[in-house]
């Protein structure tokens, strides 16, 4: 595909693989810090409780102790977060690194013990005395917002912290016009991110030059320092955040939590290092959750499948903490949801619940359920009508000839090809074979079902974007790229990798822009002394954002290059040069020859015989560069799943999988095959097996990997993928972005899949994980 | 229960003499005491194979033995390896994209690894079996498993 481009589209093998193959990888838990104190924290038994007194002279005499402090002591050192952004319907909440006079949640933190080591850290926890007086808890988002509900947070009025709303064309006409009104229902299960490296971090604090130095795997780390910082009450110059490999993020890596805050806090007062790693009870009961939501659509359609309204109602479990602004999550799924579809007459209504469970952050693809709830919706109205679901697509799907496309909601499509990727992955399935074979299945008892999922992928969010949601910060993204007097290239951007490959794939945006070969250039990530400011590796922006930045950089110290080739070749002008491969070539006779110059030549003339560089030019050879994407970049696809339910035990076989993608131009397609990949597979987990599940009483029920199910390599099916690669025309290289929408996808095409299979029964599976439980439920006295 | 056990771990065919606490974790003595952090932690209750290591060759979970117990057992860990360079399996993992953020890849290095020692031909069926011991977050699996195969592939031809 790499129309024109010598490194960028080439599936270059990863630069990171060597050091994790051989277990060199260097992640939180592997630095050495002499004279570390290890943190332990105590956390809540109960869901809601009221603190009546914290004794801790037990742990402080326990052994190896050195300090054992509470939120008293946290409240001297450290300053409460606001999160109150200017957002009509979100009410502001507030939180002190640990809660002084309540717990919220089953695993929220109330003391921090620091030992000479982990195991004796854990031992004192055992002895720190909490009198809890247990207060009534609420555990589920439609209780959280009856009258007279326990308030999860006293200072707020109820537990409804975001609720927003809005109309566009006139939807209440569209309904009184329509042949059917179809209403249909969608919930998942509530999620973590389960990163197979758990949180940790690791402070320093230098007393001589009051200077923290803190080691944490974080995707956005100058916003980490900015918060970290300003809640220490330090200037950010104070603070260097340092990433080391990260094992895993999904989202769960963005925040500063309030363990964080606390190892930071105590390394500054205890004036020794304070290093922490939770372990994975902690991990699945007290980092991050994710999702919950429940959805009804109600949809008016005309005879032929034609939507002529849409109307979203969306309730979402936000826990018991603001981590992020409440409404973050869910207003995106209100913005985007209409998808690929001509649909102009639309409304929303959007509660956000608060409700005494761990606090709910980003998880990949925060807007997950989005393409189930309308690809699910366009399958309820083919069962409405008697339709074939793919006909309702087709009857409804935006043509190449109506883009660009403003939805309902404002959102512009631009260079999007649903109706090629829908086309491509009923081929590569074989759907009218698959109809005749299933009939046939059905009449010998087989119960096969595919299900299909059109997904458009919000992917890079400019700060226009930002702007106009009401939401504080932006979407731009900083890089530079230096060449030193040996010619050997560095880069860095402000996004932190998780696992994406980036030293790769920035390298090659990078190498594109300068004329080098990708191995000519290290990539230099996660050090906020070293990076520029960036906005950090979230939603699916490393492309656009990231490489996209990288690459204008490297484009504009291309130019200064060539301005110093074309001197030291005596030309005039640099208009017939290029660099290829660290080599100045020069246009003759309608051809590139080498022009005898190197970019080694190059750099070496300009730091060290300045004096010869073109007059005005300054010295040196390197480059800073930000760069702010459009409003909003969008991929498309569409997932195509096939399955076998055993009707007598609710067992799912998945049996095919196919995804066509369109994602734009790519910087290295085997890492975005990766990501495809990975992100169906985090669809797949979320749809058929993962679920945090609490008791009536708020107690977390799965809190291990025996119960909080992920998907192995013997449930996965292997994926088969189409790419397809329509630039978008308003980015650098026409990148678009991507690795959020696999997960949207998946969790829409078999629940499609798996609703297939049900229809010979009469039933409808509207709320996830796909357990063979609840399919035996749905199918008990019908088969 | 924080005196400490004197103790000779053979591990990587050295032999190391340590003093660790008795209920100090396999795991924890590996990547604290000798520096061996290839060996990752990932849940420390036997369920996601990060820590995969051999015991006289056969795998097993660094986080659900004691260090105390390997008095007399040939231990070895991702370091121990390839002879310096990679192995086809590592090799495959690498160009076939079977990694992503490498936590979980040296638990899937020692599971292979010590797999191809007594089965040289799997199916696709029997890969993932094997694998469904080891958690992986990134990769969905696909890319791993097509590593196996071309490593077993690679062998017979």
């Amino acid at each position: 595909m790499s129309d024109g481009f010598d490194v960028i589209g080439k599936p270059l093998l990863r630069k990171e693989d060597r050091r994790f193959l051989t277990g060199q990888g260097r992640y939180l838990d592997d630095i050495v810090i002499p004279r570390a104190l290890h943190a332990c924290f105590v956390r809540s038994p109960h869901a809601h409780a009221r603190i009546r007194a914290i004794d801790v002279a037990a742990a402080k005499a326990a052994p190896g102790v050195v300090a054992v402090v509470t939120g008293a002591e946290l409240a001297d050192w450290t300053t409460t977060l606001r999160m109150a952004p200017p957002i009509e319907g979100l009410v502001p909440m507030e939180m002190t690194a640990l809660p002084r006079d309540k717990v919220r949640f089953q695993g929220d933190p109330v003391a921090c013990v620091v030992a000479r080591d982990r195991y004796l850290a854990e031992d004192a926890v055992e002895q720190v005395a909490v009198d809890y007086e247990p207060l009534p808890a609420v555990a589920d988002m439609t209780a959280a917002l009856a009258p007279g509900a326990p308030l999860v947070d006293d200072a707020l009025a109820s537990n409804l912290v975001s609720h927003q709303h809005a109309s566009f064309g006139n939807p209440a006409q569209r309904f009184r016009e329509a042949d059917r009104i179809v209403e249909a229902r969608f919930s998942q299960g509530r999620q973590t991110h389960a990163p197979i490296e758990t949180r940790g971090c690791a402070a320093i604090w230098d007393e001589g030059r009051q200077h923290l130095t803190f080691h944490i795997g974080n995707q956005v780390p100058h916003g980490f320092r900015t918060q970290l910082a300003a809640r220490l009450t330090l200037s950010e110059s104070q603070v260097t955040i340092v990433c080391p490999d990260i094992g895993g993020g999904f989202g769960q890596k963005i925040a500063l939590y309030r363990e964080e805050l606390t190892v930071a806090a105590l390394a500054r007062a205890l004036k020794r290092p304070v290093r922490w790693r939770e372990d994975r009870i902690e991990n699945l009961t007290s980092a991050s959750h994710a999702r919950e939501d429940f959805v009804r659509t109600r949809t008016a359609v005309a005879r032929d499948g034609r939507i002529l309204a849409l109307e979203v109602e969306i309730v979402e479990d936000f826990g018991a903490y603001s981590f992020y602004p409440a409404n973050y999550l869910a207003r995106v799924i209100a913005m985007i949801l209409t998808g690929p579809y001509r649909i102009q007459d639309y409304a929303y209504d959007v509660k956000i619940a608060l409700t005494n469970k761990c606090g709910a952050g980003p998880m990949r693809a925060p807007m997950a359920i989005t393409s189930w709830v309308m690809d699910g919706t366009i399958e309820a109205v083919a069962r409405a009508l008697g339709l074939d679901p793919v006909a309702v697509r087709r009857v409804n799907m935006l043509r190449a000839d109506e883009l660009p496309y403003t939805m309902a909601t404002g959102e512009r499509l631009e260079d999007v090809t649903p109706r090629e990727t829908l086309e491509a992955a009923l081929t590569a399935i074989g759907y009218d074979g698959f109809r005749r074979d299933q009939a046939a299945d059905r009449a010998r008892g087989r119960h096969r079902g595919l299900g299909i999922c059109a997904v458009v992928e919000s992917t890079t969010y400019g700060s226009t974007f930002y702007k106009a949601a009401g939401i504080p910060g932006s979407g731009h993204e900083a890089a530079w790229v230096r060449v030193d007097p040996s010619g050997a290239v560095s880069a860095s951007v402000g996004l932190m990798a998780s696992g994406q490959g980036y030293e790769t794939a920035l390298a090659q945006a990078v190498a594109e822009g300068l004329g080098v070969t990708a191995d000519a250039v290290q990539m230099q990530m996660g050090n906020t002394d070293i990076a520029p400011y960036g906005m950090g590796s979230r939603g699916a922006r490393g492309a656009t954002a990231g490489g996209g930045t990288a690459y204008l950089a490297g484009c504009e110290l291309n130019a200064k290059v060539r301005s110093i080739a074309a001197g030291m070749l005596g030309l005039n002008t640099a208009d017939e040069l290029r660099m290829r491969a660290g080599r100045i070539e020069r246009h003759v006779a309608g051809a590139w020859t080498d022009a005898g110059v190197t970019l080694v030549d190059v750099a070496r003339r300009a730091y060290l015989d300045p004096t010869n560089l073109p007059a005005g030019m300054a010295p040196g050879l390197d480059c800073h560069k930000t760069y702010d994407p459009p409003q909003m970049t969008y991929s498309n696809a569409t997932h195509v799943c096939e399955v076998e339910l055993d009707v007598a035990t609710g067992q799912l076989t998945l049996l095919r999988y196919v995804i066509a993608e369109d994602c734009g131009t790519v910087l290295n397609p085997a890492l975005v095959e990766g990501q495809q990949h990975g992100a169906t597979a985090m669809g797949l987990g979320g749809a058929l097996y993962e679920q945090v599940l609490y008791d009536a009483d708020g107690q977390n029920l799965s809190a291990s990997f025996v119960d909080y199910l992920l998907p192995t390599a013997a449930e996965l099916p292997p994926f088969e993928v189409i790419a397809m690669h329509t630039p978008n025309r308003r980015t650098p290289t026409g990148l678009k972005g991507m690795a959020e929408g696999g997960v949207m996808g998946a969790i829409g095409a078999v629940t499609n899949a798996v609703n297939d299979a049900l229809a010979p029964f009469g039933v409808i599976a509207e709320r996830q994980p796909l357990t063979p439980m609840y399919l035996r439920d749905l199918l008990r006295g019908r088969t | 229960m924080s005196e400490r056990v004197a103790l000779s771990l053979m591990v990587n065919g050295e032999a190391h003499e340590v003093a660790v606490p008795a209920r100090k974790l396999l795991s924890d003595v590996l990547r604290e005491e000798l520096g061996l952090t290839g060996t990752h932690v990932g849940c420390e209750h036997g369920a996601c194979g990060a820590c995969t290591i051999w015991v006289d060759g056969a795998p097993a979970r660094a986080c659900l033995i004691f260090a105390v117990q390997m008095t007399g057992r040939a231990i070895t860990t991702i370091e121990g390896i390839g002879d310096g360079a990679l192995t086809a399996f590592q090799q495959a993992l690498h160009e076939q994209h079977g990694l992503q953020c490498g936590f979980c890849t040296p638990g899937i290095v020692m599971t292979v690894e010590a797999y191809l020692k007594e089965n040289a031909a799997p199916t696709e069926a029997e890969v993932r079996d094997l694998l469904s011991g080891n958690l992986c977050r990134c990769t969905g699996y696909h890319n791993i498993v097509k590593a196996v195969l071309a490593t077993v592939a690679t062998a017979r031809a």
